[in-house]
Parts: C-alpha cells; sequence; structure tokens
C-alpha cells in the first residue's frame, strides 16, 4: 500500500511541476543575461546568475509606484469591501423588514449582467464623476459586490438566532451583535472572502486599462504591458518584471493556501 | 446550506430593527445604486441613442435618438457577427475541457499522497497569476519560431510545428488552453468538495457487487455530483464569454480577425472607434444571448440533474 502512495505522490508532483513550469522558465530566464536567455532553455540554472535585471527594476521610473498602487488599491477596497458587504449581509440575514426576500432577489439577479455590459456606460458615468485617471476609479466601484453578500448572507444565516437574542435580552443593539457575536464567528467566510479580494484586485487588468490613462498612475498589471513593450528585445528583464508582479499573491497564497481551499469548499464559492 | 434557525417573532428589539435597517443596509444600497444599478439603466438607454466621438456627452442637443438603428446595424455588419461566433467557438472549446480537467484533477487530488499542500499550492499559481504575466510568459513560450515550445517540440523531430497564438486556426483553442491552464485549479476545489460529499455507503454496495472504479465513477459520482456540475457548467459558459482581458493581453484579436471575440469588438467600437452606442448595443446582444443560455440549461437540468 505505502508503494502505491509513493506512486501517487510521484506522479502528482510531476503534475504539479508541469502547472508551474512556465513559472520555472520565467524565473531561470530573469536570472541570465538576455542574449542567452533561452539559448538553451531546458538549462534551468544558468552558468552565470545576474541579478542586474531585479537592480534595473527597482530603478525603473514607474515599477515602484505601479508597485505601491496596486498594493494601495487593494488594501483599501479590502477594508471597505469587507465592512460595506458584511453590513449589508447582516441587515439581509438578521434584520426584519418589508421587501427583504424581493430586493434580495432583485441584487442576485444583476449578478447575471457582465461588467463588459455596462462597460461604456461605466466610463461616462465615472467620468462625470471626476474618478477617472485616479485611484478610486478602481476602489469605489468594486465595493458593492453582490456575489459576497450572497456568501456572507448565508453563512450569517447559519449563526445561531439563540446567541443574538441572548444578548438583545442582556441589552445589546444590532451594532454590538454584528461587531461581537456575528464578524467574529464568521470569520473563516471573511478570511476567504478577503483573500479573494485581494487577488482580484490585485490581477484587474480591465478596469485600470480603460479608466486609467497616464502611466505614472497605473496599477502593475497595466503598468507590467506598458514594460514589456518598453524593453521588448531585453527578453531577460521583462521576466524579471513579471517575477516580481507575481511575488506578493504567490507568497500569501503560499502561506495561506489551506484556508483558501478550505474557504471555497466552505462557502461554495463559484468562479 | 445547513440548518437555520428561524428567528423568534416578538423578540426584544425587532421595534428597534428600523433604524439599524437603515445603518446596516444603506451603505451597500446606496453604493449599489450609483455604481452599479445606474450604469445598467444607462447602457440600455445609451444603446438606443446616437452617441459618438464626434458628439459627445457635453453637447446634449447633439445626441438623437436612434430607436433600434444601433441594433439593426449589428445585424448588417459581418465583422460584429462573426466576433460573436468567435465567442461561441472558444466557449465550445474553454468549457467541456475545463469542467473535464478538473474533475479528472479533483479525483487525482483527493487520493491519498503525500506534500499534498504543496501539489495543491504549485496547481493554484496559475491561477492567482495575473492575465498580462500569464500574456507575457505563453507569448515568449509559444513563439512560433524560437518559442521553447516548439523548441522542444523540434527536438523531439516535430518539423511543422503549430503556429499556436499567431495561427488562423489554432489562435482561438490556443487561448482557450491557456485559460483552462489558468483557472483549473478553482473548478478542481468546487468539484473536489462535492466529491468528498458522497456518501461512502454507495461505493461501498458498489465494491460488493464488484462495479469497477470506472463504473462506479459513472454511475455513482457523476450523478451524485450532478448539481455542482450544472452550476460550474453555468457559471463557465458565463465566464467564456468574458475574455477580454485575456484576448487583448495575447492576441489582441489577431492574427487578422482570427481571434477577435465579441467582447474585443465592443471594446473596440467604444474606446477606438467612439462609437459608444453602437457599443452599448453589441454588449446588450451579448448579454441577452448569455440570459438566453443560462435560461434555456435551468428548463433543461431537470434531464440530467439530480437534487
Amino acid at each position: 500500500l505505502t508503494t502505491k502512495k509513493n506512486l501517487t505522490t510521484a506522479f502528482m508532483l510531476v503534475l504539479a511541476l508541469a502547472f508551474v513550469l512556465p513559472f520555472l522558465f520565467m524565473i531561470s530566464a530573469s536570472l541570465k543575461y538576455s542574449a542567452e536567455a533561452f539559448n538553451d532553455p531546458l538549462q534551468l540554472i544558468p552558468d552565470r546568475i545576474n541579478w542586474n535585471n531585479y537592480a534595473e527594476i527597482i530603478h525603473h521610473q514607474y515599477y515602484a509606484i505601479w508597485f505601491r498602487n496596486s498594493i494601495l488599491v487593494a488594501a483599501v477596497t479590502i477594508v471597505f469591501k469587507v465592512l460595506v458587504v458584511s453590513m449589508g449581509a447582516y441587515a439581509f440575514a438578521r434584520l426584519q423588514f418589508r421587501g427583504k426576500e424581493l430586493l434580495f432577489l432583485v441584487l442576485m439577479s444583476t449578478m447575471m449582467v457582465t461588467p463588459d455590459t455596462t462597460i461604456v456606460a461605466r466610463y461616462f458615468q465615472y467620468s462625470s464623476m471626476g474618478l477617472i485617471n485616479t485611484l478610486w476609479v478602481l476602489i469605489l466601484p468594486s465595493l458593492f459586490g453582490v456575489y459576497f453578500l450572497f456568501i456572507l448572507r448565508q453563512f450569517f444565516l447559519s449563526i445561531p438566532f439563540e446567541l443574538s437574542e441572548a444578548a438583545v435580552i442582556d441589552g445589546a443593539g444590532h451594532l454590538t451583535i454584528y461587531s461581537r457575536i456575528v464578524l467574529p464567528l464568521a470569520k473563516p467566510a471573511l478570511l476567504t472572502m478577503v483573500l479573494f479580494v485581494f487577488i482580484w484586485s490585485w490581477n484587474d487588468y480591465v478596469n485600470p486599462f480603460v479608466f486609467i490613462t497616464p502611466l505614472g498612475k497605473q496599477v502593475l498589471t497595466v503598468g507590467l504591458q506598458s514594460f514589456q513593450s518598453e524593453y521588448f528585445v531585453d527578453t531577460s528583464l521583462q521576466m524579471a518584471g513579471v517575477s516580481l508582479s507575481l511575488l506578493p499573491v504567490l507568497v500569501l497564497f503560499a502561506f495561506v493556501q489551506k484556508q483558501f481551499v478550505e474557504g471555497i469548499a466552505l462557502t461554495g464559492i463559484k468562479g | 446550506m445547513a440548518t437555520v434557525s428561524k428567528p423568534h417573532a416578538g423578540v426584544r428589539g425587532v421595534n428597534r430593527d428600523r433604524g439599524a435597517v437603515i445603518l446596516f443596509l444603506s451603505p451597500f444600497l446606496i453604493g449599489f445604486f450609483i455604481f452599479d444599478a445606474l450604469p445598467m439603466f444607462s447602457a440600455v438607454a445609451m444603446s438606443f441613442l446616437d452617441i459618438h466621438a464626434l458628439s459627445g456627452l457635453s453637447d446634449w442637443s447633439s445626441i438623437s435618438f436612434a430607436g433600434l438603428r444601433n441594433y439593426a446595424k449589428f445585424f448588417g455588419d459581418p465583422l460584429a457577427m462573426s466576433s460573436f461566433g468567435r465567442s461561441f467557438l472558444y466557449s465550445l472549446c474553454y468549457v467541456p475541457s475545463l469542467n473535464i480537467a478538473a474533475i479528472v484533477l479533483a479525483l487525482l487530488i483527493i487520493k491519498d499522497f503525500q506534500f499534498k499542500g504543496f501539489v495543491r499550492t504549485l496547481i493554484f499559481t496559475p491561477y492567482v497569476t495575473n492575465i498580462v504575466a500569464v500574456a507575457i510568459l505563453w507569448g515568449l513560450l509559444l513563439s512560433p519560431f524560437d518559442g521553447i515550445v516548439n523548441q522542444i517540440l523540434a527536438r523531439f523531430g516535430v518539423t511543422q510545428a503549430p503556429m499556436w497564438l499567431y495561427g488562423q486556426k489554432t489562435s482561438i483553442p490556443t487561448l482557450a488552453g491557456i485559460a483552462v491552464w489558468k483557472d483549473v485549479a478553482f473548478q478542481m476545489v468546487v468539484y473536489m468538495a462535492a466529491i468528498q460529499n458522497v456518501s461512502a455507503d454507495l461505493y461501498e454496495a458498489a465494491e460488493i457487487e464488484g462495479a469497477s472504479k470506472t463504473r462506479q465513477f459513472f454511475s455513482i459520482t457523476l450523478p451524485v455530483i450532478s448539481p455542482t456540475v450544472f452550476a460550474m457548467v453555468v457559471t463557465s459558459i458565463i465566464n467564456s464569454f468574458q475574455n477580454y482581458a485575456l484576448v487583448r493581453t495575447l492576441t489582441n484579436g489577431g492574427p487578422g480577425d482570427a481571434s477577435r471575440v465579441a467582447v474585443l469588438n465592443v471594446y473596440e467600437q467604444a474606446f477606438e472607434y467612439g462609437n459608444f452606442s453602437y457599443a452599448s448595443a453589441q454588449a446588450i446582444i451579448l448579454f441577452l444571448i448569455i440570459l438566453a443560455i443560462t435560461v434555456i440549461q435551468w428548463r433543461g437540468q431537470k434531464k440530467w440533474v439530480h437534487y
């Protein structure tokens, strides 16, 4: 039986390796001298390791700014989105008001409307609101996610109502119940939400591409694209730029992959 | 969803709900109205007007009512029509391969082996990678002449290696393949959770009757997880039509118009040619198509989904 387990382990490691092979080529090329970047692609460990590509990126006119902007957008989005959505979900899960079910249904049905449907209308609206070419255009519109409203509502519903009733008898208001009882008990769902919001925000391409023009105000995804055309001939430098852009998400993910995977299973989050 | 306990009526504090409802709900609702609902209404309105770069929005007097003209224009625009067709082709490549690959991976990942967390992290790497990085990487790897993939193929004696993203016939399947590689980890976890929920008793009974593993998969696992398959297929079809970032960064519709999909056409009409109303009309047609596909699937699910 252990032979079988060892065989499975070997097979799965090879399979997983196939998934990350492109990234291994990437890291390898980023540490080579440009001229020999893909001379012998199968030689993953270069003869001479070249760190200059990374040094050059740090001194790039914009790269650090893009990086900082991406971090800023992700951080602010996470804080406000978790707050606004969890409060809304609390109202739908734990409060009584007329038309609740209908309102929820209407909100849910808007999930069918893909972002592409409204892209032109949003462009005009954001420009009349003065949001174009600011980081707010990436933050504000992404805060009111119906998707996580649904996930958190489901999760809040599963928290026993007896707990909040006991708190009400003790004289607690809804703010106390929300912050002292519901939120702490919903930690796994909230953590999953934070991770997803981070990944989506960090990797968003279409919104910054459409709504932000000046390179000095860009975020990393679109910046990376301009970086690529700027150093079209220097493959090694491109690869170093790409590698650095993946670093925060990969590091974060490596640490929390267990919770992440459990969170998807737990909350039934879909795509 | 697990069992949900209902709040008892008449509990003290319910009377205080009114203020609480306003406090908790208004931030979300106001924001949703401004940033999500309003654009939906104006998208529809725009599609019936005539707004283009020359008229602009500042000069209201120059905006005229177009009625259904923008919609009629679509049906006389071969480039737009064919781009919608290409979106279907992409969907046809992407959805089955994504779901089959995800189920196979899920069946593998639930097996007993070492370094499971490590393996999972590696499989998830493409999923957490941004699309521009994906495009730069695969663009280099799949370059027809000096890309690594074709270099390796050449070592194995393949002389007529595919053009991949640069091929008239291969660009759409290649794009779909890259998207599957990027997205599959997520579907894998959802399928994994579903498969692990299948009752062990069912398999035991099948073992006793001597059913093979393949037989067990098709007559036990698949029917039991069919609600998950349904949900995953529905969402992956919807997602497959939202591939602007992928196509824009990898091929930008090329070679020629070989990978010009519906959304690429919409964005180009709007932001390159300034035909804002026409672009909105196309986007709404695309939405209606996605809606129709989803409704048809809901109707058809009785035939194969077992709840």
